[in-house]
């Protein structure tokens, strides 16, 4: 099976540029669905569900390969290859920021523009690094996901959502937001939060923009400010929202840093 | 027309109603909250001014309310029963259920919280977890040792084929030299045994390979060869059992597609089943006849005990033997084999079993093989 039809990759607009958007974990590409489509004028938009998420194939998943973050920019690369991308963008929300810059050092040529949306190389404190965690907090959701694998089992059916600014999708549009195979969550939460991407910040090429938001307990803005002093080419843009997820509750701001980024 | 002594009552039972209660805005800034969640947290709404709802979580729920929930309030607007540990002010976890709702948007978003405990019904989803992989790592043990032990007997199987082989040519030979009469007799018993034991095998690996996946496989000829092979095992077994009358009785008929060799096993496995339960004294036939269709149809009938009921629902599964026979022989893989033969071959394998007769029918219909 291809890489495009094992991440239900979708896409859509026009123009010479490829724009790759990349959820994060906890949820699937919907997170992006009030931002990708703002760019469909002048770009290619795509969206995709990383292996285990939202309407990917679940069977293509391997503990040992997706272990570590770079199973998961592998697939970004094979998906880019499929594409053909060259020169693209590549947008990652939370985690995906990490695996967009894995795969952008290992092709340069596919990924030359970095988006970052709350990203954060290291989770876990580290000496003088504080990265809003402690290794006991991370044991401690790794356990509560294993033990406790219905935390999510409620929220991942679907759904018929009412759309107030849309009323011509009405109810008649059923969705499954933020599906996830819980098995496969917890190992993607695992490589997630003991992850260690500091080294290769430096070593990133690509022209780098990080968006950041106040109150962010899962990447703060201490850890926002370290990825743009070790990122070359990078630029920090403080977001006036709160949370982890300015995709979803202020997505006109996120596109408008976008714009005026790339 | 409302009582407003009654009303602020409810309002009083409702911050001691049995469930926590909090809204905030679209900052994630608390609201207000009921008094059963401060008593629960430890805390005072002094406490909780200006704080932000994600505070009350555990370390790790706190991840899981804002990497899952908040992005489900945004995207559906509500959450129903998720699984999360509040954090009181002495550090202790509180299981609980969530449920939650977004209304509103902008800055007139607002969304109510409402908490159940869930100490109990966690330890017990939890031993269901720990029971159902117990039971997953189980099952897988006992597959992989079903296998390795099926593995087993289809090397043994094989590894005894060869011995038995050269012991069936040594009789041969050993027949056509010149015998006394009781030599002559050993040499047919011997014979006779030889091949109970070489049907055995066959079974045997026939019965592994199909456990293995591998299935019976079918060798398809236009069956023109049929009625020579069914004569000869049917004089094969008449030989190896001379103090038995076995009558064969075909009719004309067309010729069938089908696995000659497969049939002809079959066959003897009906007799070899009618050999050892059907009363001796009593001759065994085996009719072949054509069907409507030109199909075949092959029984054996045999006289004797008929099979009790209660044995009937099970006679086609493996190991399966007579429990109303004193003298139980075999594996109890033949009729398990052959009705895998049938139902390979498209056909079918039935019994009908009385005082006066057992009889088993093997029918296969025409053209159900394509070539």
């Amino acid at each position: 099976m291809s890489a495009i039809a094992r991440h239900n990759v979708q896409t859509s607009g026009s123009g010479e540029r490829v724009m790759l958007f990349a959820h994060g974990f906890g949820c699937d590409q919907t997170m992006w669905r009030h931002v990708a489509p703002q760019f469909e004028d002048t770009f290619k938009v795509t969206t995709f569900d990383y292996v285990g998420a939202g309407e990917s194939d679940s069977s293509a998943y391997d503990p040992d390969k997706y272990a570590k973050l770079d199973g998961y920019a592998a697939d970004v690369v094979e998906i880019g290859e499929e594409l053909n991308i060259e020169n693209g963008i590549f947008v990652g929300h939370s985690v995906s920021a990490m695996i967009g810059a894995l795969a952008a050092l290992q092709r340069p040529a596919m990924f030359s523009t970095l988006v970052m949306v709350g990203p954060s190389p290291r989770y876990i404190d580290d000496t003088d690094y504080v990265g809003g965690f402690s290794g006991e907090d991370i044991d401690d959701l790794l356990t509560s996901l294993k033990d406790n694998p219905l935390a999510w089992s409620a929220s991942m059916g679907p759904a018929i959502i009412g759309n107030p600014d849309r009323p011509e999708f009405g109810h008649e549009l059923a969705e499954s937001f933020c599906k996830l195979d819980p098995e496969i969550a917890y190992g993607f939460a695992r490589a997630t939060f003991t992850s260690d991407n500091r080294a290769d910040l430096p070593n990133i090429t690509a022209s780098t923009l990080i968006l950041q938001c106040r109150d962010d307990i899962i990447a703060s803005k201490q850890v926002g400010e370290y990825v743009r002093d070790h990122i070359p080419k990078s630029k920090l843009v403080m977001l006036n929202a709160s949370g982890h997820c300015p995709n979803l509750t202020a997505p006109d701001q996120v596109s408008a840093a976008i714009r005026d980024f790339v | 027309m409302s009582n407003p002594a009654k009303i602020s009552a409810t309002v009083r039972n409702f911050d001691n109603a049995p469930c926590g209660y909090l809204t905030f805005d679209e900052e994630g800034n608390i609201l207000e909250t009921n008094n059963r969640l401060r008593e629960w947290l430890g805390i005072s709404t002094a406490d909780l001014e200006g704080s932000h709802v994600t505070h009350l979580f555990s370390m790790a729920s706190r991840i899981v309310f804002e990497t899952s929930i908040a992005p489900l309030l945004t995207l559906k607007g509500q959450v129903e029963g998720a699984s999360l540990d509040l954090r009181a002010k002495n550090g202790a976890k509180i299981p609980v259920l969530l449920s939650a709702e977004a209304t509103g948007t902008g800055s007139q978003r607002l969304t109510t919280l409402v908490f159940l405990l869930a100490d109990a019904r966690r330890n017990f989803e939890r031993e269901l977890a720990m029971a159902r992989s117990e039971a997953q790592a189980q099952l897988l043990m006992k597959q992989r040792e079903g296998e390795l032990r099926e593995q087993f007997i289809a090397i043994l199987g094989h590894d005894l084929r060869n011995p038995l082989t050269s012991i069936s040519s040594a009789a041969r030979m050993l027949s056509a030299e010149p015998l006394s009469d009781r030599g002559k007799e050993i040499i047919k018993l011997t014979q006779g045994s030889i091949q109970r034991m070489s049907l055995l095998i066959a079974n045997v690996l026939d019965f592994t390979r199909n456990r293995l996946g591998g299935g019976i496989e079918l060798n398809l000829s236009d069956g023109k060869e049929l009625e020579r092979e069914i004569r000869q095992v049917v004089e094969e077994l008449r030989s190896a059992h001379s103090g038995r009358e076995i009558r064969l009785e075909i009719s004309k008929q067309e010729s069938v597609r089908c696995d000659v060799w497969r049939v002809g096993q079959l066959l003897s496995n009906l007799l070899g089943n009618a050999l050892t339960y059907g009363d001796p004294a009593q001759p065994i036939r085996v009719v072949c006849s054509a069907l409507k269709d030109g199909g075949l149809e092959l029984s054996v009938w045999n006289g004797g005990k008929p099979i009790p009921p209660s044995a009937m629902e099970r006679l086609f599964d493996p190991f399966v033997r007579s429990t109303n026979h004193d003298d139980p022989r075999g594996l109890g893989l033949g009729l398990h084999i052959a009705s895998e033969i049938a139902k390979t071959h498209g056909g079918s394998l039935d019994v009908s079993s009385n005082v006066e007769r057992t009889v088993f029918t093997f029918r296969l219909p025409n053209g159900e093989l394509e070539t």
